[in-house]
């Protein structure tokens, strides 16, 4: 009874709070994605301008991990069974992603682009038997150009 | 090139779903199927129950595994219960296809049970509770029957589906199970009202056998302390009707059926 009472807890604060905080994110990712608008990320490995403009390339990446919440986590246990598209984890990615995109945009704000735009995902804590609760992360990096000033 | 900045209109990534429409749907949907297939292989259990010879029952009984010791010999407890058991048959007042064995467990849980293989166990803090041979024989005589109406067995077998089940959903994922097998073992705790109101009925006749009168068949209710009287937390918890409303069934039954009321026997309890 007791575990049952935890359980639907754990759920709910997993529903109420888990959409709230998700909601507040969505919110910054939207808001950085527009101040960010001018700085396109690319996956071609080509820098599409002449080599005299450049003034210097780095590395950036941008890493970001989510967790699951109990919630999610028992609509896609519920999805296992039945089978089909495991729709409540896939906001949890979504986040993950452009979270990671806009912290490797953070690390070269002065770039007038990134190109070879990389987004690797891994699972974290996926096979703790005790408290299989895991948590992913997304792992965004490129090559960041910055261009020489022009008159 | 011209790079014309825009953000995509719609995000395709994400389904536009209702996350609690989806709980609602695939729980429900998982409920539904959980159900009738309980529903359904409990009936299988039931109608096999009826058909399980009293040979088998030993057989299979004896494959269980029994988590009360019933090897210690020369209990005077035991010896008592086995007493009055014997007594019971000799008066031909419970009519059993097999020998019934009474084993005390030392505990302070007021209660006794029925298992298969014509096993009753006594836990010691019923006994102690008991204040006449009258009120003794009703709660063997609600044990037998029990095993009268084969409950033990449809019993065992609910159990077995309710395992079966569980490992199923299990095999796929740990905590949904835990979460249905929590609900599930509420309602599931013994025997059915209807199956405790039918021995209660066969105990009242053997009392009434045994000793000519129904004196002391309601008073174990009477003494089951306050606080574990189901209806005191809310019957939902547990499967005996509550102790009132079983008082009446039975005052009601001696009265349909004519019985009367006379002096108990006394009781003496063997000391430790």
């Amino acid at each position: 009874m007791v575990d049952l009472i935890i359980i639907l807890s754990l759920t709910a604060l997993g529903y109420f709070v888990g959409s709230w905080v998700e909601k507040r994110h969505y919110s910054s990712i939207r808001e950085r994605e527009q101040q960010f608008l001018r700085l396109p990320a690319i996956t071609t490995k080509e820098i599409p301008f002449p080599a005299g403009r450049i003034r210097s390339i780095k590395l950036v990446e941008g890493s970001a991990v989510i967790s699951i919440d109990y919630f999610k986590r028992l609509l896609a246990m519920l999805r296992n069974i039945f089978g089909g598209t495991i729709t409540s984890y896939e906001s949890l990615l979504d986040r993950a992603r452009r979270e990671s995109l806009l912290r490797m945009k953070e690390q070269a704000p002065e770039a007038a682009i990134i190109v070879n735009v990389r987004i690797e995902t891994s699972a974290i804590g996926k096979y703790s038997r005790k408290r299989n609760i895991g948590c992913l992360e997304a792992l965004a990096y490129g090559t960041a150009v910055t261009l020489v000033e022009q008159e | 090139m011209n790079y014309t900045p825009r953000l995509p209109k719609h995000n395709y990534n994400v389904s536009p779903v209702s996350p609690l429409r989806e709980l609602l749907v695939l729980l429900g949907g998982l409920l539904a199927i959980i159900v009738v297939a309980y529903i359904l292989l409990g009936y299988g259990a039931d109608i096999l129950a009826a058909h399980i010879s009293p040979e088998s029952e030993q057989k299979l009984a004896s494959i269980l595994p029994y988590r009360f010791d019933t090897n210690k010999k020369g209990d005077a407890k035991e010896a008592l219960l086995q007493r009055l058991i014997d007594k019971i048959k000799k008066k031909n007042c419970a009519a059993l296809p097999y020998p019934v064995t009474v084993h005390v467990v030392e505990s302070d849980i007021v209660n006794a049970m029925a298992l298969p293989g014509g096993r009753i166990v006594v836990f010691s803090g019923l006994l102690d509770r008991m204040q006449s041979e009258n009120e003794l024989v009703f709660v063997l005589g609600h044990e037998m029957g029990h095993f009268k109406n084969r409950d033990h067995l449809r019993s065992l077998g609910r159990g077995l589906v309710f395992a079966f089940i569980s490992t199923l959903i299990d095999s796929s994922n740990g905590s949904v199970a835990h979460l249905i097998g929590k609900s599930v073992q509420v309602t599931e705790s013994g025997f059915s009202r209807e199956q405790e109101s039918a021995a209660d009925a066969f105990a009242l006749q053997t009392l009434n056998c045994v000793y000519g009168h129904v004196g002391g068949s309601t008073d174990f209710f009477k003494h089951m302390p306050k606080k574990l009287d189901p209806g005191h937390i809310g019957h939902y918890f547990s499967s005996h009707p509550e102790n009132e409303k079983r008082i009446r069934a039975l005052t009601a039954l001696s009265r349909e059926k004519g019985y009367s009321t006379g002096p108990k026997t006394a009781l003496i309890l063997p000391k430790k």
